[in-house]
């Protein structure tokens, strides 16, 4: 009653968000990506992602209880780390192989800078790079999607022991580059491949449909906003139609760029991430624009086929620049000095 | 009628809104359709020195001393003032200390009625059109000066101050704000329902005593009821040639958006003007009048009545009898809650005021001042869900914040330089000073941050480092 009365700074009521909604939003927005990559690399991509998640959680655990800090998992945030990780990741990789990227991402990649909101790079984007530096071999040999028919070509017989592989797109794209083959041969029934997920790669990044309706999803619920993905692709778009005007042999269209390799999965879920991306409008797009240039510039010049790992953690680098010169002017003007 | 022929009409300009801002819950519904009944006959009243901006008053009476209904116990020779009057006839039991909201402890002076007092003031009704140039600026000035009437919206800025003609800032547009824009509170709109043509009396006298040629009435569009009474008695009204209705006077119906009532996003929803950061509206010749205060200066220039009452929303889930009742200035808080039944067993916090921008009483012998319009009273459910239950994480920088700041600030920055007591950077780079602290940002926060909490209190600091330091 009345004799005990809460006092507080107003506003005395709150809206309905709360991190763990925004979070379970994120994991409902990647719902489509894992079903897609359910079905197109069947059980083991479930286990890969369920690996992923265990890892992350109870990395998060233990460093909450080896850091003496309250619990911390029901934001739900190492969930959505371990999803993300585990749909960057090849379709076989090897369950141990996973779980050591899970333990970095989570361990190096968030709880030493503090946890939740301290991290300067995106945790999963740090597990797949330390797994990519440390393992290139295995994160690197690319299964063919299981609903593939057989007499597809193979780009890498001599890989395939007991599993066929398939080349992802972005390494026909390097071996165009190197002019081994021309871009053209890239053709259109793989493009159609690209946008249902019917082609070699990362679990979660092959699917362009499923892709989009988990972004479409977030941008409705407004836990995204549209400046970060429209920069990344658009200045991904624009480089790559440059590099491909420049020399159509050499160079894939534009588009199957932005259909192939993490682009899209990158531009939606991995960029946006609010941790590692900058506040205002302005940055947002500073960042976005840097994402999708610093890819392509990878993988149109760089060694490595795909370069969205790389360009990410590149912008996480600079945010806190980009927050800084990015500054908001209150709707009235810089005050005048008095 | 409805909305679309209306602004078809009569030429509504509208509907407007301004940049962020956040959709609270209205909840206007439990008391919106309850009319303005008088308020407790009280006891005692503590009558504050200190209800505006500006310099306290003196008292002007002592202890033992009778007091009229309506005669001035407290004045000040500051410019930037205006005085107290006694709301009931009593006598004065003793000049002491009551709780303040916003000032803490502060000076009050407390009459106790007489056994028999029957001087229970009701609102003025006004039937007929008025008209305004019978009185002189200086007239309507004074009289506004002597009712002792302030800015009754919350800010309490002496209203003599704001509309007398000043030759630096002229002032050319007055915008009557009743748009209202915090959830709960319903004071002002049952005003616009009941009291329309004293609303529009007092705009025109407004408008005359200031010089401005343009008057606006800005009404938020989840209030048909209110936008048609106005319109109504706008359209009853004579008008000169330049001006074929309303007697010159414009409805503007703004958007329903928090906080729309807010001076600056009003003009800017009006007008599209911005007032400079750390400015006031008279420097770009706009003046904001709430709609209480317009009513305030009717009643003071055409009755000669002093404000001593206000109409008060007491709402919230945990009240028993919620409603609008004209409350004389000086009754407590506990008294207000009496009369209306009592609080239920979930209550859990009173604010004096609407529940973004109010203050929740630590003391509920805290008195009604000029500037207070509502009393909620909320539930531990509905505080609960926002401040206690749900555990507060660390600022994931999802920016939400920052959309829905009306100001254009990085409220999280700012907030974060506080915490970590960068208060030159919340100042310089952050712009700390231009918050109306509106709370939008709190509000919004999936995180649990008191984010407006980290920069008032940064503000505060600032104003005490500044003081420290020699000019």
């Amino acid at each position: 009653m009345l004799s005990d009365l809460r006092i507080s700074c107003s506003p005395h009521i709150s809206g309905r968000l709360s991190t763990r909604s925004v979070m379970i939003d994120v994991i409902i927005g990647l719902i489509p990506a894992m079903a897609a990559a359910g079905y197109y690399f069947r059980v083991h991509a479930l286990i890969l992602i369920s690996t992923c998640v265990i890892a992350c959680v109870g990395t998060e655990w233990l460093c909450n209880l080896i850091r003496r800090k309250p619990n911390s998992l029901d934001d739900f945030s190492a969930v959505v780390t371990g999803i993300i990780l585990a749909l960057s990741l090849p379709p076989k990789l090897p369950i141990w192989t996973a779980v050591i990227g899970g333990v970095f991402a989570i361990g190096i990649g968030k709880m030493v800078f503090g946890g939740l909101g301290s991290n300067i790079f995106n945790p999963a984007m740090v597990g797949r790079t330390f797994l990519s530096v440390s393992f290139g071999m295995l994160m690197t040999s690319w299964t063919a999607p299981a609903t593939l028919d057989a007499k597809m070509s193979k780009i890498a017989p001599e890989n395939a022991a007991d599993t066929r592989t398939q080349a992802t797109p972005l390494a026909w794209s390097k071996m165009a580059i190197k002019n081994k083959l021309g871009a053209g041969t890239y053709n259109e029934h793989n493009f159609a491949g690209t946008i249902t997920g019917e082609v070699g790669g990362c679990l979660g990044e092959t699917s362009v449909i499923a892709l989009a309706i988990g972004g479409i999803y977030l941008l409705i619920r407004r836990t995204i906003r549209f400046h970060i993905p429209l920069a990344v692709l658009l200045c991904a778009f624009v480089s790559a139609g440059i590099a491909y005007l420049s020399d159509s042999y050499a160079y894939m269209q534009p588009f199957y760029h932005l259909t192939s390799g993490g682009l899209l999965l990158c531009a939606l879920f991995i960029a946006t991430d609010p941790v590692t991306a900058p506040l205002t409008r302005r940055g947002m797009w500073i960042f976005g624009a840097g994402v999708g240039g610093l890819t392509m510039l990878i993988r149109i010049v760089g060694a490595y086929p795909e370069g969205v790992m790389f360009s990410v953690l590149l912008m996480n680098a600079v945010t806190p620049l980009i927050d800084r010169w990015c500054k908001r002017i209150p709707a009235g003007g810089k005050p005048s000095v008095t | 009628m409805t909305r679309a022929i209306l602004a078809m009409d009569v030429g509504i300009i509208g509907r407007h809104s301004f940049r962020g801002g956040a959709h609270p819950p209205q909840k206007k519904d439990l008391t919106r359709d309850s009319e303005i009944q008088a308020g407790p006959a009280v006891k005692e009243v503590a009558v504050m020195l200190s209800q505006h901006i500006g310099a306290a008053c003196r008292p002007l009476v002592r202890k033992g001393n009778m007091a009229q209904a309506g005669q001035k116990i407290g004045d000040s020779d500051a410019y930037v003032s205006a005085p107290v009057h006694s709301p009931i006839t009593g006598q004065v039991k003793e000049i002491g200390l009551r709780s303040h909201a916003v000032l803490g402890r502060s000076t009050a002076i407390i009459i106790e009625a007489y056994p028999h007092d029957a001087t229970r003031r009701s609102y003025s009704e006004l039937k007929e059109q008025i008209d305004e140039s019978k009185y002189s600026a200086e007239q309507i000035c004074e009289a506004v000066r002597q009712a002792g009437i302030v800015g009754m919206g919350g800010a309490g800025f002496p209203t003599r101050v704001k509309i007398e003609p000043s030759p630096q800032t002229p002032k050319e547009i007055l915008i009557i704000n009743g748009c209202e824009c915090e959830p709960y509170i319903t004071c002002d709109y049952r005003l616009m329902l009941e009291r329309t043509n004293l609303i529009i009396a007092g705009a025109k006298l407004a408008g005359r005593a200031s010089g401005c040629s343009r008057v606006f009435i800005a009404i938020e569009d989840n209030k048909p009821a209110a936008i048609e009474a106005m319109v109504a008695a706008l359209q009853g009204q004579s008008g000169g040639p330049q001006a074929p209705w309303g007697g010159g006077i414009e409805l503007a119906v703004v958007k329903t958006k928090y906080p729309q009532g807010g001076e600056r996003q009003l003009i800017n929803a009006v007008l599209k003007k911005q007032v400079p950061t750390g400015g006031i509206p008279p420097m770009i010749g706009v003046l904001v009048v709430n709609v209480a205060t317009a009513a305030a200066i009717a009643e003071a220039v055409l009755f000669d009545r002093p404000l001593t009452h206000r109409v008060v929303t007491v709402s919230g889930e945990a009240i028993a009898k919620p409603g609008n009742y004209y409350v004389a200035v000086g009754t407590s808080v506990s008294d207000l809650i009496d009369f209306c039944g009592g609080v239920t067993q979930k209550s859990a916090k009173v604010v004096l005021g609407g529940p973004m921008m109010g203050i929740a009483l630590a003391d509920l012998d805290t008195p009604i001042t000029k500037t207070s319009g509502a009393v909620t009273v909320l539930t531990k459910e509905q505080i609960g869900g926002a401040k206690f239950a749900r555990r507060q994480t660390p600022c994931i920088h999802c920016g939400r914040c920052l959309e829905v700041c009306p100001e254009n600030l990085n409220p999280t920055k700012i907030a974060h330089a506080v915490k970590y007591n960068l208060l030159d950077a919340a100042e310089k780079e952050y712009f700390i000073n231009a918050c109306s602290e509106c709370g939008c940002c709190s509000y919004v926060c999936p995180a649990n941050i008191e984010v407006t909490g980290y920069i008032k209190t940064g503000k505060i600091f600032l104003a005490r480092q500044k003081k420290k330091m020699p000019q």
